[in-house]
This record gives structure tokens, C-alpha cells and sequence, in this order.
């Protein structure tokens, strides 16, 4: 009994929960599509592995590694 | 819906009190699943009710409690039955995707054939982190892009400094399989968890001869592993995901459970915070396929999504918030948009039959950095839909890629017990 009163309470969750994301406000999809390539593109300067930064500016350069003795 | 359902409850949110639902429930009047650990009891266990007792009588216990009223119902309503809620769902699930249709006016690659191609990527392992004993599972950058936490299912978690190979710190846990770990935002602390299924944060200290596992500190508590953890914009809260199907939002000073995340129906395996300038939000996926937005202050679901045909391992936030990536065990890696409310690509190639297990983005989201269990990764033209770059190395799965916070490096962990930081 109370094992069907369970399955019915998740039904009406899953009813419930649905409803909600049928409601949700969309944009479509060229818009959205415009916005993330506008978004790369005002960025793509400052991504040092889209736009390859000198190797003298790059931290992780090699140089000559020290030993630390700890 | 008439009635305050929690009328009579003395109830404090976050508080620990004694709790008396027994009587204030008219069974069957309310299905209440109460989670929470007892405050009271020496084991500290955490302490759940089964689904579908509606006089769980909590009074001798002491919790810091997220009650959640399911559902409260009067009986069946008219004419409704399980039948004709599946039949409901059926047909909103049906209305969902007709929506979602109708927004599909263009492909995102067709919108990003104007866009020039991407640079050739020649990035190369610089740096091998050697050090763990077995399969590393996760990693982590610090804010300072030079510092790094790892963790390991040979149960101990290492801060590394990855410019000088340095280890700085070595917390060792009394658990195997440490699958999350995370940086705190200030660099003073780490958060880790796995198979004791809790989440515990050990603060960092400048001190060497300091033992800092000796200040490890539990906060989160789950019925099954910890399989992610994220502090929030702050060193002051967690969040977490679990093999018992839920995330959960702590207060990582009193370990008091915040707000809990249910809906998914199988272990989430991944979670990642919205980008602070967007909001409140997260994403998670799992083994059910699914991934969800969720409000972390309602602790709502917003928005689903389930085009994985496996157990999704691992998402990601685009850098704007606007989207966000996942990896799947069906070999593919999907990108899908927020405001569309749907996903618009999909990262696959005959050739790639192995799982993916992490994504990451590049700083301008324009590369998607994917690890497999092939032990490669794979590097994706995000707007184009085309494979740029594979990188080579390991000698076992990838389980985790993680671009710097500059932008320069990405740290990949691996099986092979290594983890490789590589850039151009």
C-alpha cells in the first residue's frame, strides 16, 4: 500500500517537475549560437592556447630547474 | 495545498533540535524524507527515512535537518491514477521537446562556419608530477595558477607546486579511492573526499613541520562516495555530489547541511558551479544520463538534460555561463546551451570508441580540452565541431583535465599514477 502511495507521489514529482521546464523561457538557437561565438571571439586575445603568448612571458617556459633539498 | 503541510512541526532549518513529526502528520497526509546527521547519536551516521513512512517519529533524535515535504496530497485527486500521471508525463516530456524544437532554426556549426579556424595547437607535457602510489582520480588548480592539489585511490592527497615540481603538502586519508578534491578559493585550504563518503576540509599551513592531517575536518556526510566537491565563491561553503544520488550544500565552519539537490535517480558523478558572475546555479551529471541545472538557493531543478546514451562523468561551465559541456561514457563530449534550452553539439568521431571522463574549456571557451579512457585527450573546436589536437602521453586512462586559471597550462591526472601539466 504505502509502496503505490510512494509511486504515486513520485509520478505527480516527475508531473510537476516537467511542467516547470516546458514553462522555461527560450531563446533560439541562432541567437544563442551568435552570443557564444561573440563571446570566443572578444576573447581569443586573452586565451594564451587560442593566441600563442611569446615564450619569454610564459611561466612554465623551460629554464634552468633548481633542486630544492628539503 | 491548503494547510502549512509542516504545521506543528517544530522545525528549525539548520538548527539542531529535537524534531517531532509523529503527530503532526495525518497519515496518509504527507510523504517526508528527512536527511541529516544526528547531532546526538556517537555514530553520527547520517540518518534518512524510507520513502513512503509517513509517521517517521524523529523526536529522539537530534537534527541538523533538510526536511523536504514531498509531496502533500489529499489522496488521489479526481480521476487521477498511476496511470494517467505516467500518461501526463508522457506527454510533457513529449511537449518539451516539441518546444525545444521549435527554436532550432540553425546549427551551431553552420552559425561557425564564418568564424577563421582555429590555430593549430602545439602543446607539449612540461612538467610530470610523479609521486602517487596509484591511479590519480582528481585534481585541482589554486587561484595563484601555479599551485596544485591531487588526489589518489592510494588514499592520500598532495599539494604540489607544479613550476618547481615541489610537494608542499601530503594529507593522507583512512580511505582508498580519494575521488574528489577541490582548492579553496583564498589557496588556505583543500576539500576531499571519496569513499568514506564524506567530504573534509583541511586547511593548508605555511608551517612544514605542521601535520595538516592532523586538522582535517568533516563537513559533508553522504549515504555513498563522494564523487565531487567545489567550495562556492568563498572558503565558507561546500558543495558536494554523491553516489547516494544527491548534492548537497554545507556550511563547511558547522558542517550544518545547507540545502540538498534531489533528482537525480542514479550516483552523480560530477558537478560544476556557474561561473560567479551568472548567478546561483550548477550543473550535475550522472550515471542516469542525465544532466541538471540546478538553483542553489531553492534547491530546484531548472533545466534537464538527457541526450547522453551513458553515464555522464564529468560537466563543465563555459566560461560566459551561457553553456555548458559534458563527457560521457559513450565516447562523445556534448555542448549545450542554457538560454536555448538545449544541446547544440556533440564532440565525436568514428574513431573514438572509449568513454570520456573530463572536459575543460580553454580561457575563451574556444577549445575543449576532453580526456578519454584511451589515455588520450582530445582537444575540440567548440563553435566548428571539429577535433583540433590530440595529445599523447599517458600510460592509462585520463581521469581528469584542467585548464590553469591564466589560460597558459592543462593539467591532466591519469591512472598511470602521474599528472602531466602541458602547454605551448
Amino acid at each position: 500500500m504505502s509502496n503505490n502511495m510512494a509511486k504515486i507521489a513520485d509520478a505527480r514529482k516527475t508531473v510537476e517537475q516537467l511542467k516547470l521546464e516546458v514553462n522555461i523561457e527560450r531563446m533560439m538557437v541562432s541567437k544563442a549560437a551568435a552570443e557564444l561565438m561573440s563571446y570566443c571571439e572578444s576573447h581569443a586575445k586573452e586565451d594564451p592556447l587560442v593566441t600563442p603568448v611569446p615564450s619569454s612571458e610564459n611561466p612554465f617556459r623551460e629554464k634552468k630547474l633548481f633542486c630544492e633539498i628539503l | 495545498m491548503s494547510q502549512d503541510p509542516l504545521e506543528g512541526c517544530r522545525i528549525s532549518a539548520g538548527k539542531k533540535s529535537a524534531v517531532s513529526l509523529g503527530k503532526a502528520l495525518h497519515p496518509p497526509n504527507l510523504l517526508v524524507v528527512v536527511e541529516g546527521t544526528c547531532g546526538a547519536c556517537v555514530a553520527a551516521s547520517p540518518v534518512s527515512a524510507p520513502e513512503g513512512s509517513c509517521s517517521y517519529n524523529v523526536a529522539h533524535h537530534h537534527l541538523c535537518v533538510c526536511v523536504r515535504v514531498c509531496m502533500a496530497w489529499q489522496g488521489l485527486q479526481k480521476g487521477e491514477t498511476l496511470a494517467s500521471l505516467k500518461q501526463e508525463s508522457e506527454n510533457l516530456r513529449r511537449k518539451l521537446e516539441e518546444e525545444r524544437g521549435k527554436l532550432t532554426d540553425v546549427e551551431l556549426h553552420q552559425v561557425a562556419e564564418k568564424v577563421e579556424t582555429v590555430a593549430a595547437l602545439s602543446i607539449k607535457t612540461r612538467r610530470v608530477l610523479k609521486g602517487h602510489g596509484n591511479k590519480v582520480l582528481s585534481m585541482d588548480w589554486c587561484k595563484d595558477k601555479r599551485r596544485l592539489v591531487s588526489s589518489s585511490q592510494d588514499g592520500k592527497v598532495i599539494v604540489w607546486d607544479a613550476f618547481t615540481l615541489n610537494k608542499e603538502h601530503g594529507i593522507t586519508l583512512p580511505c582508498t579511492w580519494v575521488m574528489a578534491c577541490a582548492y579553496a578559493p583564498s589557496g588556505c585550504a583543500v576539500a576531499c573526499g571519496g569513499l568514506d563518503n564524506k567530504c573534509s576540509v583541511v586547511p593548508l599551513s605555511l608551517d612544514r613541520n605542521e601535520n595538516v592531517t592532523a586538522k582535517k575536518k568533516s563537513v559533508a556526510m553522504h549515504t555513498n562516495y563522494v564523487s565531487g566537491c567545489s567550495f562556492t565563491n568563498s572558503d565558507m561553503q561546500l558543495l558536494t555530489s554523491s553516489g547516494d544520488g544527491t548534492c548537497a550544500l554545507w556550511d563547511v565552519e558547522s558542517g550544518q547541511l545547507l540545502q540538498s539537490f534531489h533528482g537525480h535517480t542514479a550516483d552523480v558523478l560530477s558537478l560544476d558551479l556557474a561561473p560567479s558572475e551568472t548567478g546561483n546555479t550548477f550543473v550535475s551529471g550522472g550515471c542516469d544520463m542525465k544532466a541538471n541545472v540546478w538553483d542553489m538557493r531553492s534547491g530546484q531543478n531548472i533545466q534537464s538534460f538527457d541526450n547522453h546514451q551513458s553515464d555522464i562523468n564529468c560537466v563543465k561551465y563555459y566560461p560566459s555561463g551561457d553553456a555548458f559541456a559534458s563527457a560521457s561514457d559513450d565516447a562523445t563530449c556534448r555542448f549545450y546551451d542554457l538560454r536555448a534550452d538545449r544541446e547544440v553539439a556533440v564532440y565525436q568521431k568514428d574513431s573514438i570508441i572509449f568513454g570520456a571522463s573530463s572536459v575543460d574549456f580553454s580561457l575563451s571557451g574556444r577549445l575543449l580540452f576532453a580526456g578519454y579512457n584511451d589515455y588520450t585527450i582530445n582537444v575540440w573546436d567548440v563553435l566548428k565541431g571539429t577535433r583540433v589536437s590530440v595529445l599523447f602521453g599517458h600510460e592509462n586512462r585520463v581521469s581528469r583535465v584542467r585548464v590553469s586559471p591564466d589560460g597558459t597550462a592543462l593539467c591532466s591526472a591519469s591512472w598511470d599514477n602521474t599528472l602531466r601539466v602541458s602547454r605551448t
